[in-house]
């Protein structure tokens, strides 16, 4: 922990700008990934099941945004370009919103009292499912989101760059979590949703329909993920059919990282992974270098669960979650 | 825990009150898959009431509970409160039309606090200041609650759970309240409270089906009571004339 900082700061000192610059890289990656933890964390919070399909549907997202902003002809000129983003935004959140809760209804739902392990491996099949329908439907070659993404400076000082793909990126994701912190903390949904990860049975005897709040539950995870989808499209501009694997297998560790179940937790699990790997494939002095970051992340991953097994923010429960 | 009580208990509980049925539970049937729980379960709860539920462990009083306030839908027969049927009506309706239950083993939200599990019990209210009364009353009631406030329910003892458990139904403002077993493991000065507290709640008008192991207690501050074995309701009658029956005094008094 002292080594990594003392690493940074010599990096820092070496190259001020290069390193803040990635900084920023870290930070609009682990946008994405907090956005797709989020996804993780509410539905395991909830029913205590790992929605493997999660990553899928946020695939999903990044394809139907390629597909949307295709046939609305998106370009970099055009003066229309960011309200039609924002469309592009709503339909995918709509859209991943709706297959997430479609997802619950169909494959989870009639497995709501079997063993623990009925649904997890539900959860594989329809992973499975998903990313075959990615695969049929836009082929096993990366598929091109128009590159609309201005990479010119918003500020530029002493070689420091704020480019305003990170700034987009920061401008969507930041907005979208608090409302989502607001609907869960302050709302009577978000109560309901509360009561429901702690005890069903007794949230049924309140008054609480469990059903529906499961399906709000997904609902929300889903819509994070369409947002997820568009964004990673935008700003990657690339989607292939397998890209939920590789980008989910990051966000749970995010979740995990964070303290499964635990909201802000995923965030923060989520900005600490996009930056370490920001930093381990950016920086010049003795990074290890790209090949090395799944390695780490997922060391930093062991050591959090052999040292702190509820995550960075996750609370000692009796149950052990 | 031998009776020596042949007179007349404290309160009430002499005479069988008259007053029309709140809660027709009708020949229900429950399983857990393809276990029979209640073979043919069939009692009532008439206004202003409280009726106890004996038997021993397994016998069935907990599912009765859970059939009644829907989390386990009876496969036949039919229950009705207030008249109407509530067989199929789902478990967050009926707490609405006014049953409200303090469950087996408590069930609060652990990592809630005190007063965010009294609100909850209050969730399928919206009277603001309402709420607010009832939650007064409630602290009123348990001023041990009170002092607590902020503390989250699962950090608490035991005996403190178990009043929150029964605060937490209390601000559903219901017409019927099911008990299941308020008094379990508590400290004999616990159980004399709840017991104080049930009633006081009773006197306001609130009808009563209680759960317990306590059967002496219970049918001292109960007007009737049922007794059930392996999902049969065996014996029915008055709290009175159970504590003087044979079979009771030797199964559940503890006498021989
Ligand atoms: N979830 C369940 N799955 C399977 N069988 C169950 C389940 N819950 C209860 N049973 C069975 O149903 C029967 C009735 O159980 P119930 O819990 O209603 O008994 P009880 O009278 O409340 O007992 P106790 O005094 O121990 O609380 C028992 O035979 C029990 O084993
Ligand atoms: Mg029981």
């Amino acid at each position: 922990m002292v080594a990594f900082f003392i690493w940074l700061a010599i990096n820092f000192v070496k190259t001020p700008a290069d390193t803040t610059n990635v900084f920023f890289i870290g930070l609009s990656n682990g946008c994405v990934y907090a956005l797709v933890a989020l996804g993780y964390t509410l539905v395991y919070g909830i029913l205590e099941l790992i929605n493997f399909a999660h990553g899928d549907v946020f695939m999903l997202g990044g394809m139907i945004s390629v597909s949307i902003a295709q046939s609305f002809g998106l370009s970099a000129g055009d003066a229309m370009l960011w309200p039609l983003v924002v469309v592009v935004l709503l339909l995918s959140m709509v859209a991943c919103g709706a297959i997430n809760t479609t997802i619950e209804a169909v494959a989870y739902r009639p497995l709501r009292s079997a063993p623990r392990l009925a649904p997890l491996i539900t959860a594989i099949g329809v992973s499975f499912i998903l990313e075959d329908v990615g695969l049929i439907w836009k082929g096993p070659n990366y598929v091109n989101f128009p590159d609309v993404m201005p990479h010119s400076n918003l500020v530029s000082f002493a070689g420091v760059n704020v480019q305003w793909d990170k700034v987009i990126m920061l401008s969507i994701t930041v907005p979208v979590l608090l409302l989502l912190l607001y609907l869960v903390q302050e709302t009577r949904q978000g109560k309901a949703m509360r009561a429901t990860a702690q005890d069903m049975d007794a949230s049924a005897i309140m008054g609480i329909d469990v059903n529906r709040t499961i399906s709000f539950t997904f609902l929300i995870a889903g819509t994070l993920a369409g947002a997820a989808g568009l964004l990673y499209s935008l700003y990657f501009q690339t989607v292939r059919f397998d890209q939920g694997f590789q980008l989910g297998l990051i966000a749970f560790t995010a979740a995990v990282l964070g303290g499964i179940g635990n909201l802000p937790g995923a965030v923060l699990g989520a900005l600490v992974i996009g930056l370490i790997q920001a930093f381990n494939e950016g920086l010049q002095w003795h990074a290890p270098g790209s090949d090395w970051t799944q390695s780490i992340v997922f060391s930093i991953l062991i050591l959090i669960l052999v040292f702190r097994p509820e995550g960075l923010l996750g609370e000692r429960t009796p149950e052990g979650g | 825990m031998s009776s020596e009580n042949g007179s007349a208990p404290m309160g009430s509980g002499t005479a069988v009150k008259t007053a029309e049925a709140v809660l027709e539970v009708h020949d229900i049937h429950t399983y857990y898959g393809s276990i029979h729980a209640l073979k043919g379960i069939s009692l009532e709860v008439r206004a202003g009431e409280i009726v106890t539920l004996l038997g021993a462990n397994g016998a069935g009083k907990t599912t009765t509970l859970r059939s009644i306030n829907g989390l386990n839908r009876p496969r036949s027969g039919s229950i009705k409160f207030e008249g109407r049927d509530i067989t199929q009506t789902p478990a967050h309706e009926i707490v609405r039309r006014g049953i409200a239950q303090s469950p087996e083993g408590r069930r609060l939200f652990p990592r809630m606090t005190v007063v965010e599990n009294l609100e909850m019990g209050a969730f399928q209210r919206n009277d603001k200041a309402g709420i607010k009364e009832d939650m007064e009353r409630v602290f009123g009631l348990f001023p041990r609650l009170a002092e607590r406030k902020t503390q989250n329910a699962g950090t608490m003892s035991g005996g403190e759970q178990q009043m929150c458990a029964i605060g937490r139904a209390l601000m559903a403002r219901p017409k019927l309240l099911l008990l299941d077993e308020p008094s379990l493991g508590l400290a004999p000065i616990f159980v004399e409270k709840i017991f104080e507290i049930v009633k006081t709640i009773n006197d306001e008008g609130v009808a009563i089906l209680l759960v317990e192991q306590n059967a002496l207690m219970a049918l001292d501050h109960a007007d009737r009571g049922y007794v059930l074995e392996t999902g049969r309701i065996v014996l029915s009658d008055s709290a009175e004339a159970l504590k003087t029956n044979e079979q009771v005094r030797k199964t559940y008094l503890g006498e021989s």
